[in-house]
């Protein structure tokens, strides 16, 4: 998420309103106010409105909330003579190239630490941490257009940022912090990515790191911004955020040549929208008048067509706008979400529950009776208690998730019992007898499906117990079964019965095996048992 | 006073004539172990009726040696009752106590060896040495070395005098019941009518004995039922669906971009394992790449199906509502589901990488964003939330999208959950005409709160202590 800080002092000299007003309402456009501290606050916006990442972008929204600026933000935009070309051979590396020329900046330290806070928001939720986008900013008066981005050999030499020394873009890659950040975006293409300018002087070697050269500081007056990257919406996108937010801090915004075209312009997007569709979906009153009105509160131009059309300008920095139904948010937002009327739909229907669910109540109704009390462990477990522990032969369908958080988690379970025994373990201080059971999930491969499982410790836990418990359970269930003597290593040779339905193995009951006691470190007898639940007659298909 | 038992009033009765007696003496008139009648003696004393004096006596008893000694002598008393005028030193030597008996005699200087002859010294007698192993006394100097010879051991006894107080006295003059009690009834004593005149003993009512557990459900599932019930009762209808989902109903199918950072390996448990798409998967590829047959403009770029087909642990039960829209398209339809959902998160106490998510959908003719708050509302206050609000918040498959806070006294506004109106670009290519209102909320939050729980991993790694502790109805109070 996006925290942005919005100094007081430029926030309301932007707004041109007081901080308190600011904050009160700021949650109201889709924001959570994180820390209020003595000269800023600490907002997070959603990743959804990258133009709300500088304290520009929310001051022109607030104005338009507050009522003080409504409508659409013009900016204009002129022609700075500067040209790109775009080498051919990046096609394949990183094709797309955004620029724009920004004149009469005044930057204190503040505003560009603003600036590259800014840079940084896009990076993270337009850019993809840089792969789909990256952003330069460069001191336009330390170097000479016409300007070209090509691709470079690798073994081009040129002082990075922050950096005294000339590197290679591989020792770059190699050495450099940023190179070793972002390396994984490129490392594999022949050639790099390169800016340079008439004189072969380097800019920018995108996405990883600029030259030295071209450093912004106080002094700056003129900036060039390049953009580069992988989707040319989403680079049009930054360019536009960037330009518009210098644009509202004061800056003047020149469009340079890039393949002919004049880039950016910074012109609205046209959209015809249905007011009734509108009303309809949010269940408010609205006519094309108040529609519109409140769409210019949310800073779009917006003028009544008829009586339920309405021409809507969304301005270029609005990357989220992609359907009628977000601008239709907007108006919901500008409206109140606390002055809609909510009631519930009038629509009747009848709840059922899902028979799965109505079994698996059942068979903890039968456990408790039993005394069983319910226990819920995670499905997240380990080849170790579910199959070495236990001495039982992995099975075929377990899954191994791909990237495991530890060795803890490296599985989803496929019996529920080993788990109990891992319950016990975690209870051994604790008062015997101790009868726990779960009923739950459990995945074979693609399929889930429940099975129920008891575990009962005491001095005297023995086959018996295990035997009546799980009869009592399968029982009650109305599982016709028959018992076949066990081979699994878990149980004690001799106690452990397999439950058969249909000539198939659904389950096993028994005392278990000392060596598995050992392992999970009990002291006294377990009489367990386990089963599939769709042994249940009538169960529902999976 | 606690009730007497039974045999703190036999052995009342029998002291009243006895007065003090050790603990042996009494336990052969009551027909029971010294042990049992010192227990009754100390319940006795504890309610002030009769005093237990504990007495140690020092005793001094033969050993295996000194048994014989006791009988015939001691071996140097022996020996000098053998020695007569003209006895040799060899004649002694064939004695059995000469070993030990001889060396004594010289130690303490009895007799006179001469050459080959052994005579008595004047007046020489063991006398003495034989009164001390006959009556031995701790101040003897004599006992002493009988002991250091091994011929005495010495050995304490402790012993238990029981004497009646003047309180105990006056009970039993008042009169003791002393018939015979009975403990449990026996089913002979029910049947045969014995139990009109048998003495029930009466027990210390206050006084809880071992305690019982009850089998019951785990607190946490108890509110997820009562979520379930609610919904329910709203008329919502339960679904069920796989742990296991293909990225295709998990995130395309929702139209989560391909490059959504919620994808991405460090966010999401990924599996080997793939499924096939299903038919009518290319108008949700054609929505992401363009924006289908719908106002929208897609996400454009290059939707590729192997991503699609590669499956995840459900981040959300999104994909089992969705699925059951897909085969549902025709209104009304209002649904819920409980169920694990996964996300690939440092495990912490307030962050599990597997928790339990509520998801309800609400698809039909005309609904409303309002109808959406309505729903809200209503079932949080049926969860007994008094306060709820709403506000605005992003999800990338819901527009408009909020989120709803619940007033929890003591602590504020609460985020229960985030809710929203399924984006065209979702419902379209299923072939849904109409709005579904959508809402999803983490049931352990609630669980957190209302169970007082610091550490979110409690409610699947339990101690046993705590769920035996923690009773079946809990009284909430504002919704926790």
């Amino acid at each position: 998420m996006a925290v942005i800080t919005l100094p007081y002092k430029y926030l309301e000299r932007l707004t041109r309103t007081d901080k308190k007003t600011i904050l009160d309402k700021v949650a109201f456009i889709g924001s959570d106010v994180e820390r209020i501290e003595e000269d800023h606050a600490d907002v997070e916006f959603f990743p959804d409105r990258p133009d709300l990442f500088s304290p520009e972008g929310v001051a022109r929204a607030m104005r338009g909330y507050l009522g003080i600026e409504t409508g659409l933000s013009v900016y204009p935009v002129k022609p700075s003579g500067i040209s790109f070309t775009v080498d051919p051979m990046l096609a394949n590396i990183r094709p797309v190239l955004g620029a724009a020329v920004i004149r009469g900046v005044s930057f204190d330290d503040e505003s560009i630490q603003s600036i590259m806070s800014l840079q940084e928001s896009l990076h993270w939720a337009v850019g993809r941490g840089r792969s789909k986008v990256a952003i330069g900013i460069h001191d336009l008066d330390t170097v000479k257009p016409p300007f070209r981005y090509i691709a470079s050999p690798r073994s081009r030499k040129f002082i990075p940022l922050d950096y005294t020394e000339e590197m290679t873009m591989d020792e770059i890659l190699e050495k450099h912090p940023k190179g070793r950040d972002y390396a994984k975006i490129i490392r594999d293409f022949p050639l790099f990515p390169l800016i340079v300018d008439k004189d072969d002087h380097v800019l920018s070697f995108p996405p990883i790191i600029n030259g030295e050269r071209t450093r912004v500081t106080l002094d700056t007056k003129n900036i060039l911004l390049d953009t580069t990257g992988t989707d040319k919406r989403a680079v049009g996108v930054a360019v536009n955020i960037i330009c518009t937010a210098m644009a509202e801090a004061g800056a003047t915004i020149g469009s340079v040549e890039i393949g002919g075209m004049q880039t950016p312009t910074l012109a609205p997007v046209e959209r015809t929208v249905s007011v009734n569709e509108c009303s309809r979906l949010l269940g408010i009153e609205l006519t094309a008048a108040t529609m519109a009105e409140l769409l210019r509160k949310m800073r779009f131009g917006a003028e009544p067509a008829g009586a339920d059309k309405l021409n809507v300008q969304v301005p270029c920095y609005r990357a989220d706008i992609m359907h009628d139904w977000d601008l239709f948010e907007d108006v919901a937002i500008a409206y109140g979400y606390d002055k809609i009327t909510d009631m519930a739909p009038k629509t009747f229907t009848v709840g059922k529950p899902h028979p799965v669910q109505v079994n698996a109540a059942l068979a903890r109704e039968v456990f408790c009776g039993l005394g069983y009390l319910e226990v819920m462990p995670f499905t997240l477990t380990s080849e170790d208690v579910l199959y070495r522990k236990m001495q039982r032969e992995e099975k075929n369908g377990v899954l191994h998730v791909m990237h495991p958080i530890s060795i803890e988690n490296t599985v989803v379970r496929t019996e529920i019992l080993p788990l109990l025994l891992e319950f016990l373990t975690l209870n051994r201080h604790r008062e015997l007898p101790q009868r726990l059971f779960t009923v739950g999930d459990v995945v074979d491969t693609c399929l889930t499906y429940q099975q129920a499982s008891g575990v009962s410790t005491h001095p005297d836990a023995d086959f018996s117990e295990a035997y009546a418990s799980a009869d009592a359970v399968l029982h009650e269930l109305s599982i016709d079964y028959t018992v076949k003597e066990s081979e699994d290593p878990a149980f004690i040779e001799g106690r452990r019965g397999d439950i058969i339905v249909a000539g198939k193995k659904i389950g096993v009951f028994g005392e278990i095996h000392p060596a598995v006691l050992n392992a999970f470190e009990l002291e006294h007898s377990v009489a367990a048992f386990e089963f599939d639940l769709r042994a249940v007659p009538g169960y529902p298909a999976l | 006073m606690a009730e007497l038992t039974q045999n703190e009033k036999r052995l009342l009765a029998i002291l009243e004539s006895e007065k003090r007696a050790d603990a042996p003496h009494l336990a052969g008139l009551l027909d029971a172990t010294p042990e049992a009648v010192v227990q009754w003696a100390h319940l006795a004393g504890d309610k002030g009726l009769a005093t237990v004096e504990r007495v140690v006596a020092k005793e001094f008893v033969y050993t295996d040696e000194g048994k014989e000694y006791a009988q015939n002598g001691l071996p140097e008393t022996q020996l000098l009752r053998f020695i007569l005028p003209g006895t040799t030193l060899a004649d002694l030597q064939k004695h059995n106590a000469f070993k030990i008996g001889f060396g004594q005699l010289r130690k303490k200087g009895l007799v006179k060896v001469d050459g080959t002859s052994v005579t008595k010294t004047p007046g020489a007698s063991t006398d003495a040495d034989e009164a001390s192993l006959k009556n031995p006394s701790a101040a003897d100097q004599r006992t002493k070395e009988l002991i250091r010879r091994g011929i005495l051991q010495e050995s304490e006894t402790v012993q238990y005098k029981i004497a009646i107080t003047n309180e105990g006295l006056a009970l039993v003059k008042k009169g003791l019941d002393l018939r015979e009690e009975t403990g449990t009834l026996t089913r002979e004593q029910i049947l045969s009518g014995a139990w009109k005149t048998a003495n029930l003993r009466k027990y210390d009512v206050t006084k809880l004995p071992k305690k019982a557990y009850p089998g019951k459900i785990h607190p946490y599932q108890r509110i997820i039922a009562e979520m379930r019930e609610i919904l329910l009762e709203m008329g919502f209808i339960e679904l069920y669906g796989g742990i296991v989902q293909q990225s295709y109903w998990n995130f395309d199918a929702l139209f989560q971009p391909q490059d959504h950072p919620a994808r991405e390996m460090q966010d999401t448990f990924y599996l080997r394992e793939t499924l096939p798409l299903p038919p009518g998967y290319e108008k949700v590829k054609a929505m992401h790449e363009c924006g289908g047959e719908t106002s929208s403009t897609g996400w454009g770029g290059i939707w590729k199906e192997e991503k699609a087909e590669q499956c995840v642990l459900r981040t959300h039960t999104t994909s089992v509502s969705i699925q059951h829209l897909a085969r549902n398209p025709n209104p009304p339809v209002k649904a819920f589901c409980i169920g694990r959902v996964y996300r690939r998160e440092t495990i912490d106490t307030t962050h599990l990488a597997e928790f339990e998510q509520l998801e309800g959908i609400v698809m039909d003719e005309g609904v409303t964003f309002g109808n959406l708050l309505g729903i809200l509302r209503e079932f949080y206050h049926r969860m007994g939330f008094e306060g709820v609000r709403f506000k605005p918040s992003y999800y990338p498959y819901t527009e408009p999208s909020l989120d709803a806070e619940v007033y929890v006294e003591g602590i504020g506004w609460i985020e229960m959950g985030g809710a929203g109106i399924f984006r065209e670009e979702v419902t379209a290519p299923l072939g849904i005409n109409y709005p579904v209102l959508a809402w999803g909320l983490g049931v352990s939050r609630i669980a957190m709160l209302r169970l007082g729980l610091k550490d979110l991993r409690y409610l699947h790694k339990s101690d046993v202590a705590f769920l035996r502790k923690t009773p079946a109805l809990r009284h909430t109070k504002g919704g926790i």
